[in-house]
């Protein structure tokens, strides 16, 4: 009896058939929040090299419910997007210390008192702007 | 007719339905639904036991050592890949679906055609290359050296990794999770020195660099392998090799034919 093997296809819409696809889409659609906040940073720079009215030109326009919404929306996309890729990281490059491999979850901690430290610093730097105005 | 020890016709049952394949007369694969008795402790490979013996012998799957350890028995059970014999229906009181592992051609029924991971895996070279082999002295590596690689040595070659990944079964073409998690495992080992023939194909569009880290190939692995960390932290060993060539004189010279239109 001669073969006659049942060739399978992806469906275009494969990535909607099961809950990790649907996460891992989740983690690469993070990206599209992300452009909108860049491109408003960039129209920033833009407005800022065009004199005072064009900047606060921007400033109001920042102020917007929606653009607002859509900034709001960035920040948690990369706030979830850091959390998966904090979780990934001990996979990708796992540290030995002494012919031991560190524990993941402390390089997940690790990373995100990282964050913490970041933000402090910012905190404190924009703090210090505010209060010498 | 005689029922199996495993499993008393007085026990509950539900419903599990099968893909059929059954290239005689089947143009594409079809659902067929049983009604299987079940207790605590009835795998899926039983219960095909069950159907084969009671309901329809004619139905095809594969199985051997039914304790997780020669992987031939893995199926797509609910859409996620798995090993027959290591998943239980206890787990799916509402019934199951139990389908041939993804991304395969179709056989029979629940046979899939694996060539295609097998060839991916030999290309690899997953054995020890240049090792003197001296029959007075054994070959010496510490529990350290051991420990580097041997979570990568645990591969069953079940295939389920490549059921599960999408990268896989849009191009087949792809070494995949455990070919490449295995040519790490050998690239790690103290006592292998064929990093140099397995890193081309490697380092190819074909290799390391088709991953986008879905991840779920580590999450089906039922050896805790983890396909995805083996070829990521393949993607690093890629780049120091890119680097290394880059500023190698050595290089330049033996690779003349650069084209340069
Ligand atoms: S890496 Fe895991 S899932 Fe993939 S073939 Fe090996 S044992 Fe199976
Ligand atoms: S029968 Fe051997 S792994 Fe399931």
């Amino acid at each position: 009896m001669s073969r006659k093997p049942y060739q399978p296809s992806m469906p275009a819409n494969w990535w909607l058939k099961h809950p990790a696809y649907r996460f891992y889409m989740l983690r690469e659609a993070t990206v599209l929040p992300l452009l909108f906040f860049i491109g408003s940073l960039l129209y920033g720079l833009y407005c800022l090299s065009q004199g005072e009215a064009s900047w606060l030109g921007w400033l109001n326009w920042m102020q917007q419910p929606w653009v607002m919404a859509l900034n709001a929306l960035a920040l948690l996309a990369s706030l979830f997007h850091a959390f998966t890729f904090f979780r990934l990281f001990p996979q990708v490059m796992p540290l030995r210390l002494g012919g031991r491999t560190l524990p993941a979850s402390w390089m997940v901690a690790g990373q995100w008192l990282g964050v913490l430290l970041v933000f402090l610093a910012l905190w404190w730097l924009l703090g210090g702007y505010h209060g010498s105005n | 007719m005689k029922q199996p020890d495993s499993i008393p016709s007085d026990k509950q049952h539900l419903s599990m339905t099968v893909q059929r394949y059954r290239p005689e007369q089947d143009d594409a694969p079809v659902w067929q639904s049983y009604q299987v008795p079940y207790d605590d402790s009835t795998s899926v490979l039983d219960a095909l036991h069950w159907i084969k013996e009671q309901q329809d012998s004619s139905l095809a799957y594969r199985w051997s050592c039914r304790m997780a350890i020669c992987g031939s028995c893995g199926v797509m059970v609910d859409g996620t890949p798995k090993l027959g014999c290591k998943t239980f229906l206890r787990d799916y009181p509402k019934g199951l679906k139990v389908a041939a592992l993804a991304n395969f051609p179709i056989e029979k029924d629940l046979i899939v055609d694996m060539n295609q991971f097998l060839h991916h895996l030999t290309a690899l070279k997953p054995y020890l290359i240049g090792q003197p082999s001296s029959a007075s002295e054994p070959n010496r590596q510490s529990p350290e050296q051991v420990k580097r690689y041997q979570q990568f040595a645990n591969c069953i070659n079940c295939g389920l990794c490549y059921s599960a990944c999408p990268q896989f079964g849009l191009n087949p073409e792809f070494l995949g999770p455990a070919a490449i998690a295995l040519a790490h495992r050998y690239n790690l080992d103290s006592r292998d020195q064929g990093k140099a023939e397995r890193q081309p194909a490697l380092n190819s569009k074909n290799g390391v660099w088709s991953c986008t880290f879905v991840g779920f190939c580590s999450t089906v692995c039922p050896k805790g392998v983890d396909p995805a960390a083996a070829i990521n932290q393949g993607k690093i060993v890629s780049t120091m090799d890119g680097v290394i060539q880059w500023f190698s004189p050595k290089q330049l010279d033996t690779t003349p034919q650069e084209p340069t239109s």
